[in-house]
């Protein structure tokens, strides 16, 4: 493989990673206008946003190729949020 | 020792994980933004259960201008990483091409939020106006502060990128980019809960 192809790899996985971006977003959009219900478009919309930023966080941010020491620092906080994000709504989620 | 070895020994990993310390720090620091965000968007996210009519009527926000800014961040996200290959290629000119638009896509994202802001103003809309205004302000003007503050990293990036010292400062950029980045995931998350439910 001649080295300028191989150069420009990382940026083909960039471009590709910004149209899916951009693709999710409009989505996301899209969804939260049809006539659904609101919880279901919560959810979908933000199921949709979570995989947009793990999207931007392996492969923007590297976590994908960097060590696994810098994934559980990343990984700390979102643990630390599910477990107070169901303490607090598992009550009331269900009355939404 | 030598220039080479200089450079060497900075750019070598300073920790016990093999991780440099700047890059740890980084992570780190953000883990800690990570919670400080969350911190507001639960507050935000437990008012919003506690009024069924939220945001009612008057909390009403373009869509189309949200949109637009959503696209602008995710644009300026991709130009950082562009810098950062540019620069892992050695291409001087491209990293301060790239790192020049991304710090004006942020200047645009930061543009268009004036103006989302001055209209509220211009009808009365103002943070005590009531919870959901409250909450509004609250969580966009926080990340408006932190993308002035990538933006000023950036820039100190892109100054440093002139000198001969460059070698010495390139780990700044991918830092730069990580804070960048993590920007635009606060967004990604605020943009739906602010405009679109």
């Amino acid at each position: 493989m001649p080295a300028s192809h191989t150069a420009d790899h990382p940026t083909r996985r960039y471009l590709a990673i910004w149209g899916w971006l951009a693709g999710l977003m409009l989505l996301g959009v899209a969804l939260s206008e049809l006539p659904l219900p609101k919880l279901t478009i919560v959810l979908v919309v933000l199921a949709l946003s979570s995989v947009k930023a793990v999207l931007v966080g392996m492969y923007y941010m590297h976590l994908k190729m960097d060590a696994r020491l810098l994934r559980l620092v990343a990984l700390g906080p979102l643990v630390l949020i599910l477990l107070a994000l169901s303490v607090v709504f598992s009550s009331r989620l269900l009355h939404f | 020792m030598s220039t080479a070895q200089t450079v060497s020994a900075i750019e070598a990993p300073s920790t016990a994980t093999g991780i440099p310390n700047g890059k740890l720090g980084m992570w780190l620091f953000l883990a800690s933004e990570v919670m400080f965000f969350t911190g507001l968007i639960a507050a935000f996210v437990i008012l919003w259960m506690s009024h069924p009519a939220w945001p009612g009527a008057e909390g009403h926000l373009n869509r189309l201008i949200g949109t637009v800014n959503t696209f602008v961040l995710i644009c300026s996200s991709m130009t950082v990483v562009l810098a950062l290959a540019a620069d892992q290629r050695g291409e001087m000119a491209g990293t301060r091409r790239w790192l020049l638009v991304t710090i004006a896509l942020g200047a645009l994202f930061l543009l268009i939020k004036s103006s989302e802001y001055r209209e509220k103003f211009a009808h009365h809309i103002f943070p005590s106006t009531n919870v959901f205004w409250s909450c509004y302000f609250t969580l966009t003007g926080f990340h408006f502060l932190h993308v002035l503050g990538g933006m000023v990293f950036n820039l100190y990036v892109l100054a440093r990128t002139t000198g001969r010292h460059w070698p010495q400062f390139r780990k700044r950029l991918e830092l730069a980019g990580l804070y960048w980045h993590f920007v635009d995931i606060v967004w990604i998350f605020l943009f739906p809960l602010l405009y679109l439910f």
